[in-house]
């Protein structure tokens, strides 16, 4: 990962932007359908009622501080593994 | 590993560096989503009456996370083990962290 030219780099950039993109796209739609599962299954109405409004704000609002969470215990153990590389190699 | 869109470029050494970055990266984002979902699946029930991580999912979540790292390095050493038994590890690529 060492060296990569200044123009290798905003090839790299570039990618990883568009890469990002998609990453949210996926999120995205990822947690509408896990919301949705989890908030609405009352088809007597048209739109959300309350009860499911306010159920998809806190699974939005969990997923968001669970992925927070997760996110902090990924990046201690990528810093462990950087730090000691397993062994056998 | 080279040559594999070998697509005349100039500077193949580039593009394999690039390469190699990306797939780094890849490699990394889909741990961490699959550690994602397997985590929240375990640990966050789907009845959504609050908002906040409480003290018990949170808990659930760093345990979960070690867990999901032992079984991760586990199964690593188990492959990494079988293919040295099949004869002559040739460096199989299953080590997780520096290419």
């Amino acid at each position: 990962m060492d060296s990569l030219t200044a123009s290798e780099q905003r090839e790299l950039q570039s990618r990883m932007e568009r890469k990002q993109m998609k990453e949210f796209m996926g999120m995205f739609s990822n947690l509408v359908t896990h919301c949705f599962d989890s908030c609405v299954d009352d088809f007597t109405t048209k739109s959300l009622v309350q009860r499911e409004t306010g159920c998809v704000s806190r699974c939005v609002k969990k997923f968001m501080a669970g992925s927070e969470r997760i996110g902090t215990r990924f990046q201690e153990q990528q810093a462990q593994m950087m730090n000691q590389p397993p062994p056998g190699r | 590993m080279s040559g594999m869109f070998g697509f005349g470029r100039p500077q193949p050494s580039s593009s394999e560096k690039i390469a190699a970055a990306e797939q780094e990266m890849d490699l990394i984002t889909d741990m961490f989503n699959k550690l994602q979902q397997a985590c929240m699946k375990k640990c966050i029930p789907k009845t959504y009456l609050e908002g906040e991580i409480n003290k018990g999912e949170g808990v659930c979540i760093d345990r979960c996370a070690a867990k999901f790292f032992d079984v991760q390095l586990k199964v690593s050493e188990l492959l990494q083990a079988e293919a040295a038994a099949k004869g002559g590890a040739q460096g199989g690529g299953f080590g997780i962290g520096g290419m």
